[in-house]
């Protein structure tokens, strides 16, 4: 038998473990003076529940911990899901997300979205150009410039390459368009990249949500007023209109056909003079491509050549250009003087191609027709855009006594001082720099500027679009020497273009005027 | 040989006569995490850089607590430690102590002096050997 002391203290003992086992590991129970054996059972019970309850204690802590770390893996997987990583702008499927929730909310009685897609116009020759490390810092600039254009509750994605989308949310068409137009004069500011200056513009299609409409419809139709923007000649904002998807499907029309003219022997191509003004004296002729559409009639390049570029087909049919206006060359070679000049259009895509010099040699050579015979002609903003291997073309192409020209003068960005760094001998003036000339007497004055400063660079010019009498002879009387346009001839077949250069040949009487 | 107690701690700590690092424990003291940090120190720097072997007379002991354990647990100057008790509450608390912390050095409990004086003596042997 215990005592009635002993056993208050194993009551006190068997209350202790009740308590534990209810799940309060603080309980404790103090032993006794006596330091018996009921005491040690009191402190053996104390101890293991301290251990119990640091263990308990450990886990739960661990628990918390672990949470933490996957609530946070799962933070950066969201973000690495939604967000593109060069950039950190919402991605194609978070933007989507959110067009959704916006055409949801227009659904129930909201204002509907408006989503605009950008597009950089020059980001391939840049990126081929300098590199992709280039590309990426120009990516990152356009993200950042985009950022600051567009208001807090709007949201901007990279939809991949060089393609940007903003969503515009609560906003009037006045506004949107407001803001694209904003991005479009952030994308003609230049980029610094690699201590070089270039130029990558873009096109911006808008497309303004109705009710109804779907994030995917947005994205399709922006899509095709963006495409329209690059139609439109770059470099604008075009807002979706419904015509826009027949032109969308025309493009895809064209591309596919365009692919059969090629080998079908479709194409053809026009001969426009170029005149010394002066005399009137045919020195050249600028090849330009023609499609003799099988139910279209003939198309002019405008209807076509950005398609190519496009769809890939402009290598071929640059190919077939080259063969046919050199070949053609070869054979008027008997009947005209050595020093005629035939200029054929080169695409920036072309430049770009690594093999474009050596075919250009292999036809020469294939032809018999000597190098200075052809001058290959190259827009401003194609030049422009700073790519190094395209330059390299070029500057190859002048060592084998090829003519360079700088076609379009005046419709882009580039200086005199830039142009004198190119591999090129002639500039080409834009038709609308002459426009006005003969009864706009500021025009006239700065038309003569850029001339002089052409000459002072040892360039040759040749102006583009002499449509009348007075303008040919306000160039004469500002000292142009070369010219082309409607009222020397437009651009005609070979064998009115053979007749039009032996009727004026040296020592016969110019009669454009 | 002695440096003053903790004010909470332990009660004394001395190096006797025979090298033995003799630490006592007031009767009813409860052990803390800080109060065990403060003896463990206390012993280091009484044995500077020596090792010597050590009685902690801890009989009347009321509780150490886990982190005084861990503390325990920690190598220090004692090269093989006495525990010294008397009651059923001493060998629990004790055995706990050796039992949840990897002791770091001999260690073994005791509730007869003299058998401890002797452990401890053959690590002086072993140490003048």
């Amino acid at each position: 038998m215990t005592q009635p002391a002993e056993d208050a203290r194993l009551d006190a003992v068997v209350d202790l473990i009740v308590q534990l086992a209810a799940g309060d590991l603080t309980a404790r129970l103090d032993p006794s003076p006596a330091r018996d054996s009921v005491d040690a059972v009191i402190t053996g019970i104390n101890l293991l529940a301290d251990e119990l309850d640091n263990t308990y204690q450990t886990l739960e802590q661990r628990v918390i911990d672990r949470t933490a770390l996957l609530d946070q893996a799962r933070r950066e997987l969201e973000r690495m899901a939604f967000h593109d990583p060069l950039t950190g702008l919402a991605n194609r499927s978070l933007l989507g997300d959110r067009i959704g929730q916006a055409c949801a909310r227009a659904d129930r009685g909201g204002r509907p979205p408006c989503v605009f897609l950008l597009d950089l116009d020059e980001f391939k020759t840049i990126n081929d150009g300098l590199g992709h490390g280039a590309g990426d810092v120009i990516l990152v600039e356009v993200a950042r410039r985009l950022t600051g254009v567009v208001r807090a509750t709007d949201t901007v994605g990279r939809l991949g390459g060089d393609e940007f989308a903003v969503l515009l949310l609560e906003v009037t068409e006045d506004e949107a368009l407001r803001i694209a137009q904003r991005a479009l004069q952030e994308m003609q500011r230049p980029f610094t990249v690699a201590n070089r200056t270039v130029w990558a513009g873009a096109s911006i299609g808008v497309c303004f949500g109705r009710r109804g409409h779907s994030a995917d419809l947005l994205f399709r139709d922006a899509d095709t007023a963006m495409y329209a923007a690059k139609a439109c000649g770059r470099g604008n904002v075009q807002v979706f209109l419904p015509h826009m998807h027949r032109a969308a499907s025309e493009r895809l029309r064209v591309a596919s056909e365009l692919g059969v003219a090629i080998t079908a022997g479709q194409l053809t191509l026009h001969y426009q003079p170029v005149v010394e003004l002066a005399t009137g004296r045919i020195i050249g002729a600028e090849a330009l491509v023609r499609w003799r559409h099988p139910h279209r009639g003939l198309l002019l390049p405008v209807n076509f050549i950005s398609v190519a570029e496009d769809s890939g087909h402009i290598i071929e049919l640059g190919h077939w250009v080259l063969q046919s206006a050199i070949g053609q060359l070869r054979c008027w070679q008997r009947q005209l003087p050595s020093s005629f000049q035939l200029h054929v259009n080169l695409s920036p895509v072309e430049v770009r191609w690594p093999g474009l010099a050596t075919f250009v040699a292999d036809t020469l050579a294939q032809h018999r027709v000597p190098p200075h015979q052809l001058a290959l002609e190259i827009s401003e903003t194609g030049v422009m855009t700073g790519d190094a291997g395209g330059l390299e073309t070029l500057l190859t192409l002048k060592k084998l006594g090829i003519g360079i020209e700088i076609d379009d003068f005046g419709t882009g960005y580039s200086s005199i001082s830039y142009l004198r760094r190119l591999p090129i001998d002639t500039v080409k003036v834009d038709q609308s720099l002459i426009t006005d000339i003969a009864v706009d007497a500021h025009q006239a004055t700065f038309v003569g500027a850029v001339l002089r400063l052409i000459e002072s660079v040892q360039l040759r010019a040749v102006v583009e679009g002499i449509e009348s009498t007075p303008q040919l002879e306000q160039l004469i009387a500002l000292g142009c020497d070369y010219g082309q346009g409607h009222l020397f001839s437009e651009a005609v077949p070979a064998d009115q273009m053979i007749r039009l250069l032996l009727d004026r040949a040296p020592g016969t009487t110019p009669t454009w005027r | 040989m002695s440096v003053d107690p903790e004010p909470s701690g332990y009660e004394s700590l001395v190096i006797d006569d025979e090298g033995i690092v003799r630490l006592q424990w007031p009767a009813d003291v409860r052990i803390t995490g800080a109060s065990a940090r403060a003896a463990f120190d206390a012993v280091n720097r009484l044995c500077g850089s020596a090792r010597r072997p050590m009685l902690v007379d801890m009989a009347m002991t009321t509780s150490v607590a886990r982190e005084a354990r861990a503390v325990f647990g920690e190598p220090s100057a004692a090269s093989r430690i006495a525990l010294l008790g008397r009651s059923p509450v001493d060998r629990v608390i004790a055995n706990f102590t050796l039992g949840v912390s990897r002791v770091p050095c001999p260690t073994r409990f005791f509730t007869d002096r003299d058998q401890a004086l002797r452990f401890l003596r053959e690590g002086l042997s072993d140490a003048a050997g």
